[in-house]
């Protein structure tokens, strides 16, 4: 056990150094976003040579992409799979419609403001961001991971009970298992 | 047979069974009867059977709300005489009811709840689940037109401030293009 606080900060560095280059993705799109996954994975843009790279479920994911409009339906399968994933976790909005609505503010389905629901760590804006703009946001998270600035899972965690008030606003039947942390 | 004869000869078979349905003809492959409500199991039912329209494309409806009525239509199709007919009917718009076909369609089952979800159309006897496409919905039909999807989502969802300032750059394009805002198209301008 390490208790002495600078080697603690030194384990922290390393450990924050390798998780930004081992970043899996979630293979889950919601909205059209998704369709510019494949191109930033295949071999024009090549994610993959920065650590990015797709995971088949949950458990093994670190980012969940919410790649465009979140209806309320898609709401629920996605906080589910949320707080299926395991520590360190980061989510990324990508595009618009996660922002502030995009062109579907004023749809009667879809949500507006993502981080009313989720902890977001980095936001990709476009409708919808190339693939250098998606890399771009990596990036981004990759800094903030090593800073150990990236902690929306801790903030998730920690203000539970607010981002729950605000899902049951909008998914008035509550049929979810609780996940224990 | 060309087009044409097709379509006498149809015609000429539908109304000697149901003689209130008056026909509209259009350019091309496509038929229009409208009928009454009541004749729509049997209409689809004899188109199918008989007449070799054994394809459902499609059942849609239409809000005339200034007429205070819901129009549905259903889109049958003949591979053989590559033909579309289309079956309309008018339902009243207070009490949405109407027959229901997924006896002789068993796709159109799909259709109808969708209709009853974004309509409220009423089919009578339909068995499905309640929901379809939206959980949780508490409101009006949405896909009304007296449904104001943006009051909606106001008090539903939060905003995030700052859309407030977005211009309005028709006006631009329209000094730019020297071209006419059409007037159906005025209200929307803010
Ligand atoms: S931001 Fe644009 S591309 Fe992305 S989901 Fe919304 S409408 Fe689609």
């Amino acid at each position: 056990m390490i208790n002495d606080k600078n080697s603690q900060k030194i384990v922290d560095i390393i450990q924050n150094w390798s998780r930004k280059h081992s970043i899996w993705v979630l293979a889950y799109g919601t909205g059209c976003g998704a369709i510019e996954i494949p191109p930033t994975m295949t071999s024009r843009y090549d994610a993959e040579r920065l650590g990015v790279r797709g995971a088949a479920t949950p458990r093994q994911a670190d980012v969940l992409l919410i790649t465009g409009y979140l209806t309320t339906k898609t709401l629920k399968r996605v906080i589910r799979v949320y707080e299926q994933m395991q520590d360190p976790k980061y989510v990324i909005g990508f595009g618009s419609c996660t922002i502030n609505g995009g062109m579907y503010y004023d749809s009667y389905n879809t949500i507006k403001v993502l981080d009313k629901y989720l902890p977001v760590d980095v936001y990709i804006n476009g409708c919808m961001p190339r693939p250098e703009a998606v890399l771009a946001g990596f990036g981004k998270l990759q800094q903030l991971i090593a800073e150990g600035k990236a902690n929306g899972a801790t903030k998730y965690k920690e203000n539970l009970e607010w981002y729950r008030g605000n899902q049951k606003k909008i998914i008035p039947n509550w049929v979810m298992p609780e996940y224990n942390w | 047979m060309n087009m044409q004869e097709i379509k006498e000869n149809l015609i000429t078979h539908v109304k000697a069974n149901f003689p209130e349905a008056a026909e509209k003809e259009f350019d091309g492959n496509r038929l229009d009867f409208n009928v009454d409500k009541q004749c729509i199991p049997s209409i689809l039912t004899y188109l199918k059977d008989r007449l070799g329209y054994i394809h459902l494309s499609h059942i849609a409806c239409v809000d005339w709300l200034e007429e205070g009525e819901f129009e549905i239509i259903f889109i049958v199709w003949s591979p053989e005489e590559k033909m579309k007919v289309f079956i309309r009917t008018r339902i009243d718009r207070e009490k949405p009811v109407m027959p229901n076909i997924d006896m002789i369609w068993r796709q159109a089952n799909t259709y109808e709840r969708e209709l009853r979800e974004m309509f409220g159309v009423e089919f009578i006897g339909l068995e499905a689940p309640d929901e379809f496409l939206l959980e949780d919905w508490g409101g009006p039909p949405p896909m009304r037109r007296d449904f104001d999807t943006e009051a909606y989502a106001d008090d539903t969802f939060w905003h995030r401030p700052g859309r407030e300032d977005a211009l309005d750059v028709r006006e631009e394009i329209i000094r730019r293009s020297r071209e006419e805002i059409p007037d159906f198209a005025k209200k929307y301008s803010r």
